[in-house]
């Protein structure tokens, strides 16, 4: 199995990366370009599995060079998981990404990163609910204090394809079961 | 009343009423859209960039993408 | 099923309406600070002064090891230890391994120091481990601080002005400023700029006019007391060559779009990790390099072609750049490693402005080569256009600040 880091730059992903894998990581080239990524092990269940930390990108549409790679080596990957790194201050562009790589079919796993920093600019962020409308595991993290990472392991494998449709369904559901406030706020 | 992103002033609010087509879905990925509440905090002097804050994340960009935004300002 | 960019939006914004809440807007004291360094009135003295400070820590910190420890331990030590037990004193393998020593008064002598001995084992280690080393390691460490502070996206906004007017923008001090410490990874940064056309302004800028961690830590040894001039005229050349490049290169130079994230506490084990990572990698590509260097110097010094090129480019050297002939070798060197040519060209008599220009000379002439190398990678052609425009400058720039140096009445 293969698992690709994917997110916006600077958001903590070679932290995550660190965190997630040991030793044995190498540093290579993407072919024909300047582009490095780093790739490594970890263990799983007894398992070997293969993580690849993907140059950071915006949108899967790209504007240089080290987001044609970050795309090439999604595209290149069909059968890999994704954990969708996401900046918990910024967690509406970082669901832009994520949704357009659920939306080819790539099962995923989010990791609200970097918790503190929203906490510390009062941004509250409601991950059980977010995991229901997207049907995806969605897990807070600090990678650089290490907090969150166990859980977002054991969660991997609960990683799955999910259709729009159904998130569609679940967003307007979820408005609904909130109440009058809400819907107020909503129109 | 709408000003171009440009011609705020230091701390001025405002609503982001309008992005020209071309550049909306690279300020986009920098949680600039319409409807966005936003903050000016400063300018470059000679043409500089122009930074502002949008759902508490700070962004800067140049002078003539600030001129293809413009915002209803509140405050 | 796959959604347009606008249905995207419109179902994030639904899905945040519903998970997300921002609170009350709080300024905290790293929101001030923050404001405070990307204001231009209170962020431009701060920019200046936190370069004079990185300056300054630099300059002392690798002085502080060079001149307090290596230079004694390679001089006093290693070099007459050398001198004494490698076999054959006065032979070719001797003299490109230890000491190519001198002649005086008819008479072979040894040198007194590593910098004049131009041995392998000598020269080569001395520059590589006690000059090199220690300007790599500081620089590299105050780099990552200046990074996992958040610092850098905050000097890109301030500076983001004067690069937009060479065609680049504020983002280009990024690989401006890694290409300090070695060119190398400066190359492989110039990925985050957007456009054909700045990637080709940038990668000439930084293979001609940034003089790598290496040759400064070298400089700031040999010649301290220059070190302002030289790097005057590097940085003046940046600019001016930069401003032409994008009046006659084609295509487009997007502006400035990013992020400024809020300041945070760097994590030591972080910064240890990238420093450890970039040294290491610096020194598999520069330790090689620079003993293969000075091997080769040595060589074909005793072949006599550097001698040769002396003479056939003296009236270049002599007439258009006004330097000494004997400065032919170091530029030779110079494509292999520029550190090591600028501890050559020290030991070579000449007048201070000569050696100004021969240092300058030496930073702008042809990349090294595994600069060379990595710029190949990115493409042939924008290599021979790097090359073209590299020619065009050391011919206008060397001669003009020779015409310089004329009228000041100091070349």
């Amino acid at each position: 199995m293969k698992i690709l880091l994917m997110g916006h730059p600077n958001v903590g992903k070679s932290v995550f990366f660190n965190r997630l894998t040991g030793a044995n990581v190498t540093e290579s080239n993407y072919p024909g370009t300047t582009v490095d990524y780093t790739k490594g092990w970890m263990k799983i269940e007894g398992g070997d599995v293969e993580i690849v930390d993907v140059p950071g990108t915006f949108s899967l549409d790209p504007k240089d060079r080290a987001e044609e790679v970050a795309v090439a080596m999604l595209h290149e990957n069909r059968d890999a998981k994704v954990i969708s790194v996401i900046d918990a201050s910024k967690i509406e562009r970082g669901l832009y990404l994520a949704m357009e790589i659920i939306e080819e079919g790539y099962p995923m796993v989010i990791a609200l990163n970097m918790r503190d920093v929203a906490e510390d600019k009062n941004i509250v962020i409601d991950a059980d609910r977010l995991e229901r409308i997207l049907g995806i595991p969605v897990v807070s993290t600090v990678a650089i204090a290490g907090e969150g990472i166990k859980e977002l392991v054991s969660r991997l494998k609960e990683a799955k394809p999910v259709n729009v449709d159904d998130i569609i369904a679940n967003a307007a559901n979820a408005s609904d079961t909130t109440g009058a406030a809400d819907a107020g706020g909503a129109a | 009343m709408k000003k171009k992103l440009s011609e705020m002033d230091y701390n001025e609010q405002g609503t982001v009423t309008g992005i020209e087509k071309d550049l909306r879905k690279r300020v986009a990925g920098m949680g600039i859209r319409v409807g966005k509440e936003l903050r000016m905090v400063t300018k470059q002097p000679i043409k500089g960039p122009v930074d502002v804050v949008v759902d508490e994340a700070e962004t800067s960009l140049g002078l003539d993408m600030a001129g293809k935004i413009v915002v209803e300002v509140t405050k | 099923m796959k959604l347009n960019t606008g249905e995207r939006w419109d179902l994030i914004d639904r899905i945040s309406k519903e998970t997300v809440t921002f609170g009350a807007y709080r300024h905290t004291l790293k929101d001030a600070i923050g404001e405070l360094t990307v204001k231009p009135m209170t962020g431009i003295p701060v920019a200046i002064a936190v370069m004079y400070g990185f300056w300054s820590v630099f300059g002392s910190f690798a002085g502080f090891f060079t001149d307090g420890f290596f230079v004694r331990l390679f001089d006093a030590y290693w070099l007459p230890w050398l001198q004494e037990v490698f076999p054959g004193q006065g032979e070719w393998l001797y003299a490109i391994m230890v000491d190519t020593g001198g002649i005086e008064s008819g008479e072979f002598v040894l040198s007194s120091n590593c910098l004049e001995s131009f041995g392998v084992l000598t020269s080569g280690l001395f520059v590589a481990i006690g000059v090199v080393l220690p300007a790599i390691i500081i620089f590299y460490l105050m780099l990552a601080l200046l990074e996992d502070i958040g610092y850098m996206p905050r000097l890109a906004v301030l500076l983001d002005t004067v690069l937009h007017r060479v065609g680049l923008h504020g983002y280009a001090i990024v690989p401006t400023i890694l290409s300090l410490g070695c060119n190398v990874p400066g190359v492989t940064a110039t990925r985050i700029l957007e456009t054909k056309k700045q990637r080709f302004i940038m990668m000439t800028l930084l293979a001609i006019f940034i003089p790598c961690g290496a040759q400064i830590g070298i400089m700031q040894d040999v010649v301290p007391d220059l070190m302002g001039w030289i790097l005057l005229y590097l940085i003046i050349g940046y600019f001016v060559f930069g401003y032409i490049l994008n009046k006659i290169v084609p295509g487009k130079a997007p502006e400035f779009l990013i992020d400024v994230p809020p300041y945070r506490r760097p994590l030591l084990s972080n910064i240890g990790k990238k420093v450890g990572g970039r040294v290491r990698g610096f020194f598999v590509v520069a330790i090689p390099f620079v003993l293969l260097g000075c091997a080769i110097v040595g060589v074909l010094y005793q072949l006599g072609v550097i001698q040769f090129l002396g003479d056939t480019l003296a009236p270049v050297f002599v007439g258009w750049f006004g330097v000494p002939k004997e400065t032919a070798g170091p530029l030779i060197a110079a494509f292999l490693r520029k550190d090591l040519a600028v501890a050559q060209l020290s030991a070579i008599t000449m007048t201070p402005y000569q050696m100004i220009t021969a240092v300058v000379l030496v930073s702008i002439y042809f990349p090294c080569v595994a600069t060379f190398a990595m710029m190949l990678k990115e493409g042939w052609k924008e290599l021979i256009g790097s090359l073209a425009v590299l020619a065009v400058v050391v011919f206008t720039y060397g001669g003009l600040i020779h015409l310089i140096g004329i009228l000041l009445g100091v070349a």
